[in-house]
C-alpha cells in the first residue's frame, strides 16, 4: 500500500493531460502548415488513452495517432504550396475544437490535482493520531 | 493488558475502516485518472461492504473479516457515446466525504489514545 493512496493513478494521469496539452500545443502551432516532414499539409495529432489495472493502475497515452480527415482547400495562386490549378491544402487543424480540447484537459489536469490535495490532507491526518 | 486496549471492537472496527477509506480513495483517483479513457468502467468498493461490515460488528467477527476488494461497478450506466462511465462531480464529491469520513475515524483513533494517556499519566497533555 502506498504511502499516499492512489497516487500512482493521480500521477499517471497527471502525465498523460500534460501529453495531451503537448500536443494540443503542437496541432495549434501548426494550424497553418501546408508542407509537414511527408510532404503534405499537417494532419492533426490526436492522443488516445488507454486505463491500466493491477498495482500500478492509472492511465497511459497509448499512441499518439494522426486525424486523417481531409483539411480545408484554399484558393491561393500566389501560395508557393499551391498546385497546378491554385489550391492549397491547408491543414485539418480546427481551432475551436483544439481550444476545447485544452479546456477539458486542463480541466481534467486540476480535478486530479485536487485528488493529490486531498490525498495529502489524508496522509497528514493519519500522522496526527495520538496528537 | 494494554493488548487488550488495542485489539477492542471499536479500535478494530476503525482500523478496518481506515483501510476501506484508503482503499476508497484509491478507487476515486482511478476513476478520475481515467475520465477520459474510452470505454472504462469505475470502481469501487463493493456495494454490499457497509452491510456486510454492520452484520460482522454485530456478530462479532471482525478479527475475520477478510480485506475488500475493489469491483468494477456496472451498475452505473454510461451516457457518454465512448462507453465510459465516469461522472467527474460525483467522483469529486465522494472523494470528499471519503477525506471527510478518514478525518472522523482518525479523529476517533486520536481521542481514545488521548484518554489512554490521560489516564496513565494524570495530565491532559
Amino acid at each position: 500500500m502506498d504511502f499516499l493512496s492512489g497516487i500512482h493513478a493521480t500521477a499517471s494521469a497527471l502525465n498523460a493531460e500534460k501529453i495531451r496539452m503537448d500536443v494540443v500545443a503542437q496541432n495549434i502551432a501548426n494550424a497553418h502548415t501546408t508542407r509537414d516532414t511527408d510532404g503534405k499539409a499537417y494532419q492533426r495529432k490526436v492522443v488516445t488513452f488507454e486505463s491500466l489495472l493491477g498495482p500500478e493502475s492509472g492511465v497511459r497515452v497509448a499512441e499518439i495517432g494522426n486525424d486523417f480527415t481531409a483539411g480545408e482547400l484554399v484558393y491561393n495562386p500566389q501560395h508557393p504550396h499551391a498546385d497546378k490549378d491554385g489550391m492549397v491544402q491547408m491543414p485539418n487543424v480546427r481551432l475551436a475544437m483544439e481550444m476545447v480540447d485544452l479546456l477539458s484537459a486542463s480541466r481534467a489536469y486540476e480535478a486530479n490535482l485536487s485528488v493529490a490535495r486531498n490525498a495529502r490532507q489524508m496522509a497528514a491526518k493519519a500522522l496526527a493520531i495520538g496528537r | 493488558m494494554i493488548e487488550q486496549l488495542f485489539s477492542s471492537t471499536n479500535y478494530q472496527a476503525t482500523r478496518q475502516l481506515l483501510d476501506a477509506a484508503t482503499l476508497r480513495h484509491e478507487a476515486l483517483a482511478t476513476n478520475i485518472a481515467n475520465l477520459e479513457t474510452p470505454g472504462y468502467k469505475r470502481v469501487d468498493l463493493p456495494k454490499t461492504f457497509a452491510q456486510e461490515f454492520a452484520g460482522r460488528l454485530r456478530a462479532g467477527e471482525l478479527k475475520s473479516a477478510p480485506a475488500p476488494q475493489l469491483v468494477e461497478d456496472a451498475t452505473r450506466s454510461s451516457v457518454r457515446e465512448d462507453g465510459n462511465n465516469v461522472e467527474l462531480d460525483r467522483e469529486l464529491l465522494a472523494l470528499g466525504k471519503n477525506a471527510t469520513e478518514y478525518d472522523t475515524l482518525t479523529e476517533f483513533v486520536s481521542g481514545s489514545i488521548k484518554q489512554l494517556r490521560l489516564a496513565i499519566t494524570g495530565r491532559n497533555t
